[in-house]
C-alpha cells in the first residue's frame, strides 16, 4: 500500500512540476483573411506569420519558450474576426494577436486596449499608428499615408526638368482607397507637384478606360494608383492600350508578384510601393526565409508576416528579460524598441510612446522584366503633425 | 385533474394571444430563464456569439416586417442599420445618452427609409429591390464622404454604452441590455401584427389591388412599412456601432443586407420566430464551420485551408438547399416538428 501511495505521490508531483512547464508555450492568436475578397494577400501573409514562427521555435524559442500560433480564418468581417477574437482574449488567453485586413482590425481597436493585448496587423491605415486612439494597435510597415509621402519625396528628389512635376491620382472609392488621398494631395503641393486630375477606378473594376481618357489629355509624369492588383492590372492594361506615357506608383497591395501576372508588358517601369523585401533580396534575414520555405518563391506579403513575427518575438524577448510577459508588458517593451533591425526584411522598426509609427521609411521597387527589382529606400523625417493622418 | 381537448376559444381577444396553451406559457418563460442565467452558465465566447446573435435578431425581424410580411424587397437594409448607427454614434459622441442616442438613430434610419421608400408606390418586385440597392450605394457613398460628421474612411470611435451611469462595458452587461432590445423588438413586430396595420401589410403583400379596393392607403402603409422597419434596423446598428464601440462604412455595406435577406429566407418570411431562426442559424454557420475545421485539422493539418476556401461555398449552397427543400423555412420545420409531437404517438 505504501508503495502504491509513494507512486501516486511521485506521479502527482512529476505531475504538478510538468504541467507549468507544458505551458510555457506563448500563445499567439492570428486574425488573418484567408478567405473572402483579401485572400489572395492574406494567405501569403498567413503562411510568413506561420512560417516566422515554426522558424523561431525551430531554434530555440522565444527565451526558451515555444510560440503555439493559433491561426483563425476571418474572411474579412468584422462580425467573425470579433466572436473569434473574444474566443483568443478569453478561452484561449493568447499573449498577443497577429490581425490583418482594415475591417476586423477596426472592429477591435477598443477591445485590444481594454483586454490589454497588442495586436499587430497588416491594415496600415494611419490613424491606427496614433497611440493616443489605438494604444494596442501595432504595425511594421509604414501607414499608407506615409509610403505614398515618400514616394513623392523620392520623385520629386529625382526631378531633372525645370518645369513642375505634374501628378495624377487613381483610387477606389472604397474607406482603402481614400485613406491617403488627403495627404497625398497635401505633401505633393508641399514639394511642387502640379496635380493635374484624380479619377475613381473601383476595387472590381473591368475596364478603366473612361477614367484614362480624361487623365491621357493632361499628360501627367507621375501616377499614383490605389488599389489591389487586379484592379492595378486593368489600369496598367488600359493605359498601355491607350498609350499613355506616365511613371504608375502603386501602394502596397496593388503592385506584387501576381500583378506580373495579371498586367504581363503593361506593368513595365511601374513603381511599387513594398515596406519588405521581395523573395531572394540580398539581406541577412533572406537566409531564414530560403531555409523555411525550402528555396519555394513565396511573395514580399509572405516575408511581411515573416518580419512581423519577427518584431513580435523580438518584444517578447525583451520582455521576458525583464520579468514576466503579459500583453501590457509587451507593449511597454514594444515602447521603448528603437532601430530594431529584422535582418534587413523591412526598414528599422521603433515605437514609441503615444507613436506607433514603425519608421517612415518605404522600399520602392520598380518592374523589370517581370520582376520587382529594388529601386531604393526613402525615410522621411518622423514629423509630429503626420501622426494619425 | 381534466385537461381541455384542443383549445377553443370564446372571444378574439383569446384567440390572438401570442401563447395560447399553459404549456407553451411555461416553455417560453423556462426559456427566458435559461437566457437570463445565459452569462452564467456559458463561456465568454458563446457569450459574445449570443450577443452578436441578438443583433441579428433585431435586423433580421425588421427586414421581415418589410420583406416577409409587407412584400416589398429591401437590399438597402445594411445601409438602414449603418444610418442608425451613424445617427447614435454621432449622438452619443456629442453627450446625447445612450438610450436617446438610440432612438434618435433609429429615427434618423426611419427618414432614410421613408424617402428611400417612396418609390415603392411606383415599384414592384425586382424595379424596388433595384431602387432599394441604389439607396444602399447611395448611403454608403454618404458615410464615406461626409467625413465631418462620419469620420470618413476612419469611422468613428465610441465608448461601451451608458445607461443612467451603468456602463455596459462587459459582454454580460451588453447581452442583457441586447436581450432586451431584441426582446422589445420582436414584441413590436409581433403586436403591429396583430393590429389593423399589421392584417394591411399583408393585404398589400398578397395583392395590392384587392388591398386598395379594400380601403388600404397603399402609399401610406407602404411607408410605414419601410419607417418602422428602417428604425428597428437602425436600432440594430446603433447597438452594434456601441457594442464594437466602432463605425465605419465598411460594417454596412451589401453584405450586411445580403445577410438580413439570407436570414429571413432561412428563417421563413413573414414569420417572427423565422427571423429568430434565421439569425441565429446564420450567425453560427461560420461559427460550426470553424468548429468543424479545427476539429478536422487536429488529424489532417491541411484541411483547414480547404475548409476555409469552401465556407463561401457552404454559405450559397446552404441558401439554395433552403429554397429548394424548405422554402417556408425553419419556421415551417418548426411547425411539422410541433405537430408531430402535439400528436404523438397518435399520429393520423
Amino acid at each position: 500500500m505504501r508503495t502504491v501511495m509513494k507512486t501516486f505521490l511521485t506521479l502527482a508531483l512529476c505531475l504538478a512540476l510538468a504541467a507549468p512547464a507544458l505551458a510555457e508555450t506563448i500563445k499567439i492568436g492570428g486574425l488573418i483573411d484567408l478567405s473572402g475578397p483579401t485572400s489572395a494577400v492574406g494567405r501569403p501573409y498567413a503562411e510568413g506569420l506561420r512560417a516566422a514562427a515554426e522558424y523561431i521555435n525551430a531554434h530555440g524559442g522565444v527565451s526558451g519558450r515555444q510560440i503555439e500560433f493559433l491561426l483563425q480564418d476571418t474572411a474579412y468581417n468584422p462580425q467573425q474576426g470579433l466572436a473569434l477574437y473574444k474566443k483568443f482574449a478569453t478561452v484561449d488567453k493568447v499573449v498577443a494577436v497577429q490581425g490583418f485586413g482594415t475591417a476586423v482590425t477596426e472592429a477591435l481597436v477598443r477591445f485590444v486596449a481594454q483586454d490589454e493585448i497588442p495586436n499587430f496587423s497588416a491594415s496600415y491605415s494611419a490613424h491606427l499608428t496614433d497611440a493616443a486612439k489605438a494604444p494596442y494597435n501595432f504595425v511594421i510597415a509604414a501607414d499608407y499615408s506615409t509610403q505614398a509621402r515618400a514616394a513623392l519625396k523620392y520623385f520629386k528628389d529625382n526631378w531633372k526638368e525645370s518645369r513642375a512635376p505634374r501628378l495624377a491620382l487613381l483610387y477606389p472609392n472604397a474607406p482603402y482607397g481614400l485613406a491617403p488621398i488627403p495627404a497625398i494631395k497635401a505633401y505633393a503641393k508641399e514639394l511642387g507637384f502640379e496635380l493635374v486630375g484624380e479619377e475613381n477606378v473601383d476595387l472590381k473594376a473591368i475596364d478603366a478606360t473612361t477614367q484614362l481618357l480624361a487623365l491621357k489629355g493632361k499628360n501627367p509624369d507621375y501616377t499614383w494608383i490605389g488599389g489591389t492588383t487586379p484592379s492595378t492590372a486593368v489600369i496598367m492594361k488600359d493605359a498601355k492600350k491607350l498609350g499613355m506615357k506616365t511613371t504608375f506608383f502603386v501602394d502596397i497591395w496593388g503592385a506584387d508578384e501576381s500583378l506580373v501576372q495579371l498586367a504581363g508588358d503593361a506593368a513595365e517601369g511601374a513603381v511599387s510601393l513594398q515596406a519588405a523585401a521581395v523573395y531572394g533580396q540580398d539581406v541577412p534575414g533572406m537566409k531564414a526565409i530560403l531555409e523555411q520555405t525550402k528555396n519555394q518563391p513565396q511573395m514580399t506579403h509572405f516575408i511581411r508576416g515573416f518580419a512581423s513575427m519577427m518584431v513580435m518575438v523580438e518584444g517578447m524577448r525583451q520582455t521576458l528579460a525583464k520579468g514576466p510577459l503579459t500583453g501590457k508588458t509587451l507593449k511597454e517593451t514594444l515602447e521603448t524598441l528603437r532601430d530594431y533591425d529584422p535582418q534587413g526584411l523591412t526598414p528599422k522598426i521603433s515605437f514609441l510612446p503615444g507613436d506607433h509609427r514603425p519608421n517612415m521609411s518605404v522600399f520602392l521597387y520598380k518592374i523589370q522584366n517581370g520582376k520587382l527589382t529594388f529601386l531604393s529606400a526613402q525615410t522621411l523625417e518622423r514629423k509630429a503633425e503626420w501622426l494619425g493622418l | 385533474m381534466h385537461g381541455k381537448c384542443g383549445l377553443f376559444f370564446s372571444s378574439y381577444a383569446a384567440e390572438a394571444r401570442f401563447f395560447q396553451s399553459g404549456f407553451q406559457r411555461t416553455c417560453l418563460g423556462l426559456f427566458v430563464l435559461l437566457l437570463v442565467a445565459a452569462p452564467l452558465l456559458v463561456g465568454p465566447y458563446l457569450l459574445s456569439v449570443l450577443n452578436i446573435i441578438c443583433i441579428a435578431v433585431i435586423g433580421a425581424v425588421s427586414l421581415n416586417l418589410l420583406t416577409g410580411v409587407c412584400g416589398q424587397i429591401s437590399l438597402g437594409h445594411g445601409a438602414f442599420m449603418g444610418v442608425g448607427a451613424y445617427g447614435a454614434a454621432i449622438c452619443t459622441l456629442r453627450g446625447v445618452p445612450f438610450p436617446l442616442a438610440l432612438l434618435a438613430g433609429g429615427a434618423a434610419a426611419s427618414l432614410a427609409g421613408m424617402v428611400f421608400g417612396v418609390p415603392s408606390l411606383r415599384l414592384k418586385g425586382i424595379y424596388l429591390a433595384i431602387a432599394t440597392l441604389a439607396a444602399q450605394l447611395i448611403l454608403e457613398y454618404v458615410f464615406l464622404h461626409a467625413g465631418g460628421i462620419t469620420g470618413g474612411s476612419n469611422g468613428l470611435l465610441l465608448d461601451p454604452p451608458t445607461i443612467f451611469g451603468f456602463s455596459c462595458n462587459t459582454d454580460a452587461r451588453m447581452f442583457y441590455l441586447l436581450l432586451v432590445c431584441a426582446a422589445l423588438s420582436l414584441l413590436v413586430v409581433a403586436n403591429l401584427l396583430r393590429t389593423r396595420h399589421g392584417r394591411a401589410f399583408v393585404a398589400i403583400r398578397d395583392f395590392h389591388l384587392s388591398a386598395e379596393i379594400a380601403g388600404v392607403n397603399l402609399f401610406a402603409y407602404k411607408l410605414m412599412a419601410f419607417g418602422v422597419s428602417a428604425f428597428l434596423a437602425g436600432v440594430a446598428g446603433g447597438l452594434w456601432a456601441h457594442y464594437t464601440q466602432f463605425v465605419s462604412p465598411e460594417q454596412f455595406g451589401i453584405s450586411q443586407s445580403i445577410s438580413c435577406l439570407a436570414m429571413i429566407i432561412i428563417g421563413g418570411l413573414g414569420s417572427v420566430l423565422g427571423s429568430v431562426f434565421g439569425a441565429v442559424f446564420l450567425t453560427l454557420l461560420p461559427e460550426g464551420l470553424n468548429l468543424v475545421a479545427g476539429t478536422l485539422s487536429a488529424w489532417f493539418p491541411d484541411i483547414s485551408a480547404q475548409l476555409v476556401a469552401l465556407r463561401e461555398g457552404v454559405f450559397g449552397l446552404t441558401l439554395v438547399l433552403f429554397l429548394i427543400f424548405e422554402p417556408e423555412g425553419l419556421a415551417h420545420r418548426w411547425k411539422l416538428v410541433r405537430a408531430y409531437w402535439k400528436l404523438y404517438p397518435f399520429a393520423h
